[in-house]
Order: structure tokens, then C-alpha cells, then sequence
């Protein structure tokens, strides 16, 4: 490996041997809320854009009605939706779909039999010539008062809240993940040159520029910065593997399923070199206004 | 010219520099001889007075101009200030590298005035494996490198026996020859009386004297208006 010569014995300092840790810990936290904050965005698009261009009818049973009559009046608002302009196609769920929604919080679908469930109308609209939503939801109730129609908006916006605030946090703690980082940067750039006072004045004194003197802290702090974004990164991406390794193995139908995407990847391997480009900034600007303190 | 808050460590000082002239700059300990080098090869500013350096009134000079003008003084600080973690070599390299030298043309004014000092077979040494008279030629060679056209020297022969520091100065009086300004501060008497450049003497901060013989390399006249590089008014 190809050492740079420095003129600055800055690398056996103990607060540099330290910094590639330290920052390591900062870009391992980082990579997680930043994680954290894609797969809630991927989770939120794929529940909307599954969401979006469809609705549902629910068709409340009537006090003792028989199960025949109802799945009449099914029959019927399934025949109106289709002939219905602006929808693409209408189809009643089955009573063992709706059963098998209801099973993780009901039980099996024995108890199930014996309870008065609405059934379900699964409606996709023609999203080129959607109808609007009042006038579908007039002609519903016209044709059966017991037709309520959930086009899943109000869930969808509260979701959409939900998530925007997540990820609200989650940038928050990045930017705070950040400013400790250049915290961090500025300390040990500080201690380097407190340590290293006689040197840096006899590089002065023969004549070297401050840029000259900056460039040996940078180019330290850049190469620190980027060995503590690979270590955390390298962390970040293992906790990221087993956390969805873990998810992989449990069986539950509530649990969705969602994975990081290429791009995503990509934008948590660029972490080490942000991390790098932040220390090196970091660095040169705190050695340019220390150094204009000198003669 | 005071520290911080503190008295005025010189004061009534002026003196013109000739090009080429060789001066010995002699005082007590404490009487300001370290303070006026440090003026002159910029690592103060003075807190009032003029102080000319190549035709640059340093204490208005811009902070960023100073490193160009530093390149044109070599300084041979008392205790040497050689950076104990580089080879002999790189320590003398240091001038040039911070000018931006090429590498190759480094390497090969290096190995010549290691080679000139007698140090050729201790290039890669680092300085505390290096004796006292050993490091003081290291510290020569790197304020020699990029051909000073001042040099300066705060009690070169300190920590040297005298027939070493004879011959340090021999060394100095050559390159007072090969066109180089010279101050060389000393508190030793017996050393400047072999030689007849002109001294500037401190006293209390106050130059008093500055008249001797014959000087070496030039008259060393400190009021001589036509003098293209000097300096003057230092209080």
C-alpha cells in the first residue's frame, strides 16, 4: 500500500487513530434511519399505487338476513357496476377471502361462520375515465341503502401523514448523525494541530502557505473519513441483511413485504464517500480559520 | 516592538542591510537579539515602527503575501526546529517542497548540500540519532536549499564546541561570498572578535553600536538611502 508522505506526523495522534470508529458508529446510524426512511417511502408507494384505482363496496347485511338474499343484492351492484362507465371491472370477494383478511385478528373461519360480515365488492376503476366518487356513491345507495362505498382515501392520507413524519425524523437524525460527525472532525482536526504547534510554525516560517498546511489535515481526514464510511457502512448493510432475514422468517400475513431496491443500495454506498467529502471539508475549513490566527 | 501586553522588548532600532553584507548581531541574553531575527524573518509583526523587507512593509503586508517573502529568508533557528519524525533529508526538502519543487529537482539540490555538509551518509537519519553539530548542519543545509537571499541565524554556534563554531562561521562567510545577506546572532564575544564584519549591537533592546573594521562582504553602512533591500525604523 502507497503511503502519502506528510510532513505532519498526524496519523499516530490517538484522536485520528480513534476517528475512523467514531465516524464508522455516525455512518452505521445514518445508513439505518436513511434505510429506514427508503423502505418506509417503497412501503408507502406500494400501498398507494396497489391502493389507487381501486375501491370497495361493502354490502352490510340486513338484521337475519339469509345469506342467499344477500349474495342477491352482491349480484346486483356487481351488474351495475360493470354496465357503470369509467369502471374497468367489479367482482365479488369470496366469503373465504374476506374470512382468511379476517383470520390474524379473528381467529379460524369457524367463529367466523357464525358472525353477520359485510360482503365485499373488489371495484377497478378506469383510471383514463374514472367516474366521481359522489356520484358513484348516489348511485350505490339508490340502488342498495346497505352500499357503502370506501375508496380508501382518508386511510391512504393518514398513511401518507404517517410515513411523511417518519421520514421527517428519520432526516432529522441524518442531519444530526452529520453534524456530529463534523463535531467529531473538528475536534480531532483541532487537538492535531495543538499537538503539532511546533512543527506547524516552523512550516510556516519556511515559507508554506496555509492551503499547504490544510492539505496534510485534509487529506488525513479524508482518508479517515472513508474508512469509517466503509465501516459503517459494512455494519449498516449487515444489520440491514439480518433484519430482513429475520423478517423473511415470520409468518404473518400483516408484515409487508418489502425490500431495499438497487437504487436504493446505491444511495447508502455513497454514505462512505459523503462521509469522506464531509470530514475533508470539515477539516481544511477548521485548519484555514485557526491558521489566520497566526502571523 | 512588544509581546502581547507586555514592556517593549526593542525600541530605537534602525538599520539599514546591505545586499551581500555579513553582520554579526551581538547582545546579553534577553537584550532582544531573538526578537528583532523574529521580526525580520517574519514571525512577528512589529506593534509599531517600519520594518522593510524587500521593499514590503511587513507590518501591512497582506497575511497571504508573508509565505513568499519567508521563502526568501533561511533561518537557522537557535535550537535548530527540526521536525523529529522526517529523515535528514526530508527535513532539508521541506523548503523546496512547500514552494512546490518537482520532486526530481529536490532530489538532486538535496543530495548536493547534504553531500557539501558532510551529512551524504546520513540522509535518512532522523534527527535524534543525529549529534548536536550534526543536526545544526542539517538545519544549515535547510535554510540554505532554496538560496536565501537572507540568512539569518539565532546563536548558530550555541551548542557547539569553538572549534566547531569556527568553522560555522567559515561556512556562513562563504555564502556571505556567493552573494547571500548574513546576520548571525551570538552572545560569544570570543567567536566574533575573529572575524571583522560589522556588528549590530543590542542593548536593553536598544541598538547602540554598530561600527567595526573591515566587513566581509559589504560596508554594512545602516543609514546608506540607496540600499535596494534592507530594512529600517524598527522601535
Amino acid at each position: 500500500m502507497i503511503r502519502r508522505r506528510t510532513d505532519l506526523p498526524l496519523s499516530r495522534d490517538p484522536s485520528v487513530r480513534l476517528l475512523p470508529w467514531i465516524i464508522g458508529l455516525m455512518t452505521y446510524l445514518a445508513c439505518l434511519m436513511l434505510a429506514g426512511s427508503l423502505l418506509l417511502s417503497e412501503l408507502l408507494g406500494q400501498w398507494t399505487s396497489g391502493l389507487s384505482g381501486t375501491v370497495t363496496v361493502q354490502v352490510l347485511p340486513r338484521e337475519r338476513e339469509p345469506a342467499r338474499q344477500l349474495d342477491q343484492r352482491v349480484d346486483k351492484l356487481v351488474r351495475i357496476l360493470q354496465r357503470t362507465d369509467g369502471i374497468a371491472g367489479a367482482r365479488a370477494v369470496p366469503l373465504d377471502e374476506v374470512a382468511a383478511l379476517l383470520e390474524p385478528w379473528l381467529g379460524g373461519t369457524t367463529a367466523l361462520e357464525a358472525l353477520p360480515l359485510p360482503r365485499l365488492i373488489d371495484v377497478r376503476l378506469d383510471m383514463t375515465d374514472a367516474p366521481p366518487m359522489e356520484a358513484l356513491k348516489t348511485m350505490l345507495s339508490n340502488a342498495d341503502p346497505g352500499a357503502l362505498l370506501d375508496d380508501h382515501g382518508i386511510w391512504q392520507d393518514q398513511l401518507a401523514g404517517l410515513v411523511g413524519a417518519l421520514e421527517l425524523v428519520a432526516g432529522f437524525v441524518v442531519l444530526l448523525v452529520g453534524l456530529a460527525t463534523v463535531g467529531i472532525v473538528i475536534f480531532a482536526t483541532r487537538s492535531g494541530m495543538a499537538a503539532h504547534q511546533d512543527v506547524i510554525e516552523v512550516l510556516h516560517l519556511i515559507g508554506a502557505e496555509d492551503g499547504y498546511i490544510a492539505r496534510q489535515f485534509q487529506g488525513l481526514a479524508l482518508s479517515q473519513g472513508l474508512r469509517g464510511g466503509i465501516i459503517g457502512i459494512a455494519m449498516g448493510a449487515a444489520t440491514i441483511w439480518g433484519l430482513g432475514y429475520a423478517a423473511d422468517h415470520i409468518d404473518s400475513a400483516i408484515l409487508p413485504q418489502v425490500r431495499l431496491l438497487a437504487w436504493h443500495w446505491v444511495v447508502l454506498a455513497s454514505l462512505p464517500a459523503v462521509t469522506a467529502l464531509i470530514a475533508r471539508s470539515t477539516a481544511r475549513r477548521t485548519v484555514m480559520r485557526s491558521l489566520t490566527r497566526m502571523v | 516592538m512588544r509581546y502581547g501586553t507586555g514592556p517593549e522588548v526593542l525600541r530605537e532600532v534602525t538599520f539599514t542591510l546591505k545586499p551581500g553584507s555579513f553582520h554579526f548581531l551581538t547582545g546579553r541574553s534577553g537584550a532582544g537579539k531573538s526578537s528583532l531575527l523574529k521580526l525580520m524573518y517574519l514571525a512577528h509583526r512589529p506593534s509599531r515602527g517600519l520594518v522593510t523587507l524587500f521593499d514590503e512593509d511587513i507590518a501591512t503586508l497582506p497575511r497571504r503575501r508573508l509565505p513568499f517573502l519567508r521563502r526568501r529568508v533561511g533561518v537557522v533557528f537557535q535550537e535548530f526546529r527540526l521536525l523529529n519524525h522526517l529523515s535528514a533529508f526530508d527535513n532539508v526538502a521541506l523548503p523546496l517542497r512547500v514552494a512546490g519543487v518537482k520532486e526530481s529537482t529536490i532530489r538532486k539540490h538535496v543530495d548536493e548540500l547534504l553531500a557539501w555538509t558532510g551529512l551524504g551518509d546520513h540522509m535518512d537519519a532522523r534527527p535524534p540519532t543525529l549529534s548536536g553539530g550534526q543536526q545544526q548542519r542539517v538545519a544549515i543545509a535547510r535554510s540554505l536549499i532554496s538560496r536565501p537571499d537572507l540568512l539569518l541565524a539565532d546563536e548558530p554556534t550555541g551548542n557547539v564546541d569553538d572549534a566547531l563554531g569556527v568553522r560555522l562561521l567559515y561556512l556562513f562567510e562563504e555564502l556571505n561570498r556567493m552573494g547571500t545577506t548574513v546576520v548571525i546572532a551570538t552572545h560569544s564575544e570570543t567567536l566574533v572578535s575573529r572575524f571583522k564584519n560589522p556588528i549590530l549591537h543590542l542593548e536593553d533592546g536598544v541598538l547602540i553600536h554598530q561600527d567595526r573594521g573591515e566587513p566581509a562582504g559589504g560596508t554594512g553602512d545602516p543609514r546608506d538611502p540607496r540600499k535596494p533591500f534592507g530594512r529600517g525604523g524598527t522601535q
